[in-house]
């Protein structure tokens, strides 16, 4: 066999354009129709019932519509649904759809997509099995009328379905709609203001999505989830870049027009760029979390569990990783401060500060005997990382015995699941956030329930706890809500169901070409944006 | 020859096969479970474990591994568990940002390490020799995130000369597609330069000993042909022999590359797929590097045979 240096380069050649035609071509576009964004994380799942990630929950935002949406007041307001009633004896809902809703394919959007669509959300949704539990039907009037029928009055139906928590009640076409919740949907079509272009989406790579020409808007003016989402550019373009030193050189050099999160020690030399704005739009950001086992010692014991409180102080998880107190705040109450819940009831133990004194004889109440705390540390999060470690000084500081587990973020989901003693593989300790506006919604968020081994990681168990977050679901306006939250607080602080590590806001950094961009708490929507020449 | 060809490719079947089990049950004993990463923060327990029998992952493993293995004699690596798309798809999509990255950093690496390994050589013991021999330890010391972060400050953020990230294909053009794949390309391939340089030298020295060579010498060949056609031909063994196990090596080093540069490309797959738990996708990945080093071994052999007659298969 002899190899000639011609057959060398001819092999070559064809196989470097057989490879060539692996990959999507994507015409280049710098120009002002299309706006490139670095978003927090992968887009690793399309289907925004399937999961709860929020990335997945901005995807479904791009191309669904819901039926109502909460405002940049975060008051609800219809949005596919042009009107909507509830019977003298609060058991009948009816909605009915706005004239000329169309999906992107075409097709108009009717009831028989409507049911199955909030059917779904329901089954996965902890909000939508909620209101689900209260009930008895939804029946389609015609193709526009339908009704949710209640066995008691519920007050929190059109809020449930306008809520931005995930996963959200997208709407979607009947044939998605109807498959089963615990499958992934594989077309993604809605009538939403874009269209997702999978032809040119790369996953892991970049996600494209084009102005949806169907789109219907409403009159209204836009605000948060709500009023018209007309789209002003052509395409919307998520790179999914990994690395976050890259992604903002791409930024000040133009090659991207947005990141969501910047790393905030590098704030300042973004504000100084007279070429970037840096702004704040999600003003209720995030509340970290501290979740403790319920189900084995010393956590099983409320005494060591309000040992925690008077053990931590927030503004040291917050400095260590936020530095910056224009972006943190320490916050006591149950329900999320800066919204309508927040509640000052019970808060001796925050105001009055760190007691690691009081902490110590606490564990001893509770019968600590030495053996380790197994603290999960989510090694390749800085905020998990941080606050693990500094945990785990504070628990040996008053002679707690720690270990610390670490991995990366994907060992600490899958070990928080277990249920088992921490030396059989279980744990004591994890620590992760929820977004500000769900963690002000003893309903929307998992982890408010304390329903034991059915429940959220950590397992608390409390049955005044859950009777106060149904009470909360029935009450019909908001001082009643605002009077059982601050029931709930103040039971919350007896049992201590978990803890918190403080709120903070995360800034986005975007191109000074972008105007118009929406301030929607926990969606970063791209429709009203507009990017100057 | 053709004899010891069909045998090696042969031998490739079983050596996949051990591999495939390998990385089967590798990953099936590391902690993780995809289920609770795509059903995210707010799923219940309930949520997940229903995700994870639809995924088919509480049936035992030896069932799983057969599945896996019967899709794989099918030819068929999967679908990602997360984005529901083909495996081979995705690999399709990602291979071509990897080899012209690993191509065109050992190309760069090949002719700046051969012609300066030659030239420290002849100068040995000289001032050019200890800048080269200084060159290549530097190059082998400074991490290639290091000189990727400084290249992209100085040629793309000052000098705006270069992206910072991404890649074109070749399809929309050569110029489109160098100018994205200079920088990380050198950045990579820096480390080569040393590894290459520094074998050829010390081979050159070898060979610029022999007999054969002060003969030519004597005989008033002139220096150029001396060193290429005389010298470099004999030294070329142990060359080719680091290159082969550079072009392996690239193919680890191209994980780091592509995410300081943003490069799509197998590298980035696999670090992604791992952060997940994407089982097919980290498995089928797996195999195809395998492949690629078995491949690399074979057509190192087959090189032996061009620069050196005395070899024979």
């Amino acid at each position: 066999m002899r190899f000639h240096r011609r057959h060398v380069i001819k092999t070559g050649a064809a196989a470097g354009a057989l490879l060539g035609m692996g990959m999507p071509r994507l015409a280049r576009a710098q120009d002002a129709g299309t706006i490139r964004a670095v978003m927090h994380g992968d887009l690793r799942v399309f289907d925004p019932i399937w999961t709860t990630a929020n990335i997945t929950a901005y995807h479904g935002a791009m191309i669904y519509d819901t039926l109502f949406g909460l405002d940049g007041n975060f008051d609800v307001r219809p949005q596919m649904v042009q009107d909507y009633g509830v019977s003298e004896d609060g058991l009948t809902w009816s909605f009915r759809l706005r004239d000329g809703l169309g999906f992107s394919d075409g097709t108009p959007v009717t009831t028989a997509d409507v049911i199955p669509s909030i059917r779904r959300w329901a089954a996965r949704d902890g909000a939508g099995q909620h209101m689900m539990r209260r009930v008895r039907d939804i029946v389609a009037k015609d193709e526009r009328v339908f009704e949710i029928q209640l066995t008691e009055p519920y007050g929190l139906v059109i809020d449930s379905l306008a809520k931005t928590s995930t996963p959200l009640c997208y709407i979607m076409r009947r044939q998605e709609a109807e498959t089963d919740p615990n499958e992934q949907i594989t077309t993604f079509i809605g009538s939403g203001p874009f269209t997702f272009n999978q032809d040119l989406t790369q996953p892991g790579n970049r996600y494209v999505y084009d102005k949806n020409p169907n789109y219907v808007p409403r009159d209204d003016a836009p605000s948060g989830m709500a009023g018209a989402k007309i789209v002003k550019v052509d395409r919307v373009i998520w790179e999914n870049i990994d690395d976050a030193q890259t992604a903002m050189a791409a930024l000040q050099t133009g090659e991207i027009d947005f990141m969501e999160t910047p790393p905030i020690d590098f704030l300042p030399m973004l504000e100084a760029d007279p070429n970037l704005t840096v702004q704040v739009l999600n003003t209720l950001g995030n509340v970290g979390w501290l979740r403790l086992n319920f189900l084995h010692p010393p956590f099983d014991r409320v005494e060591a569990r309000q040992a925690m409180m008077h053990l931590l102080n927030q503004e040291d998880f917050l400095r260590a990783t936020f530095g910056n107190p224009q972006y943190f705040r320490t916050c006591g109450s149950y329900l999320t401060c800066g919204t309508p819940m927040e509640s000052d009831v019970n808060m001796d133990w925050f105001t009055q500060g760190p007691n690691p004194e009081r902490a110590r004889e606490l564990f001893a109440a509770a019968g600590y005997d030495g053996r380790p705390v197994t603290i999960l540390q989510a090694t390749n999060i800085p905020f998990m990382d941080n606050s693990a470690q500094i945990v785990a000084q504070k628990l040996r500081s008053i002679g707690i015995n720690v270990e610390l587990a670490a991995s990366d973020w994907g060992g600490v989901v899958t070990r928080r699941a277990v249920q088992a003693p921490p030396a059989e593989g279980g744990w004591n300790i994890f620590i992760t956030w929820g977004g500000g506006n769900s963690v002000a919604s003893p309903i929307n968020l998992s982890g408010h329930a304390a329903t034991g081994t059915d429940g959220w990681f950590g397992w608390p168990s409390d049955e005044l706890h859950e009777q106060l977050r149904d009470e909360w679901a029935a009450a019909p306006t908001l001082e009643a809500r605002q009077e059982v939250s601050r029931r709930m607080q103040e039971n919350a602080w007896n049992f201590v169901p978990h803890l918190y590590l403080g709120q903070w806001v995360a800034p986005v950094a975007h191109s000074a070409r972008l105007s118009g961009i929406l301030a929607i708490p926990e969606i970063v929507p791209f429709w009203n944006i507009e990017k100057s020449a | 020859m053709t004899a010891y060809l069909i045998r090696r490719v042969l031998a490739t079947i079983p050596t996949m096969g051990i591999v495939a089990v390998f990385v089967f049950l590798l990953l099936h004993v590391t902690p993780g479970d995809p289920a609770a990463i795509i059903a995210g923060d707010n799923a219940t327990p309930q949520n997940i474990a229903a995700i994870r029998e639809r995924l088919g992952l509480d049936d035992p493993l030896w069932q799983q591994f057969l599945r896996w293995i019967f899709q794989l004699a099918q030819g068929d690596l999967g679908v990602s568990m997360f984005s529901n798309v083909p495996v081979s798809t995705l690999i399709m999509q990602r291979l071509e940002p990897t080899l012209s990255l690993a191509l065109l950093s050992i190309t760069l690496a090949v002719v700046l390490a051969i012609a300066a390994g030659v030239l420290a050589a002849w100068k040995a013991g000289r001032t050019l020799d200890r800048v080269v021999m200084g060159f290549a330890v530097f190059g082998f010391s400074v991490p290639v995130f290091v000189v990727g972060y400084l290249m992209i400050y100085l040629f793309a953020i000052e000098l705006r000369w270069l992206p910072v990230q991404g890649y074109r294909p070749i399809a929309e053009g050569f110029w489109p597609w160098l100018r994205h794949l200079i920088m990380p390309a050198t950045a990579l391939g820096l480390a080569y330069v040393a590894l290459i340089a520094r074998i050829t030298r010390a081979s050159m020295l070898e060979v610029l000993a022999e007999d054969y060579v002060r003969t030519a010498r004597a005989k008033g060949v002139a220096t150029p042909p001396l060193l290429l056609k005389h010298a470099l031909k004999n030294a070329a063994v142990p060359i080719v022999t680091v290159i082969g196990i550079g072009v392996a090596l690239l193919i680890s080093g191209v994980v780091i590359t592509e995410t300081v540069f943003n490069i799509p490309g197998i590298g980035r797959l696999t670090v992604d797929a791992i952060n997940k738990r994407d089982y097919p996708i980290i498995q089928g990945v797996i195999l195809v590097f395998s492949l690629v080093y078995v491949l690399v071994n074979l057509i190192v052999d087959v090189v032996y045979t061009l620069v050196d007659p005395r070899i024979r298969y």
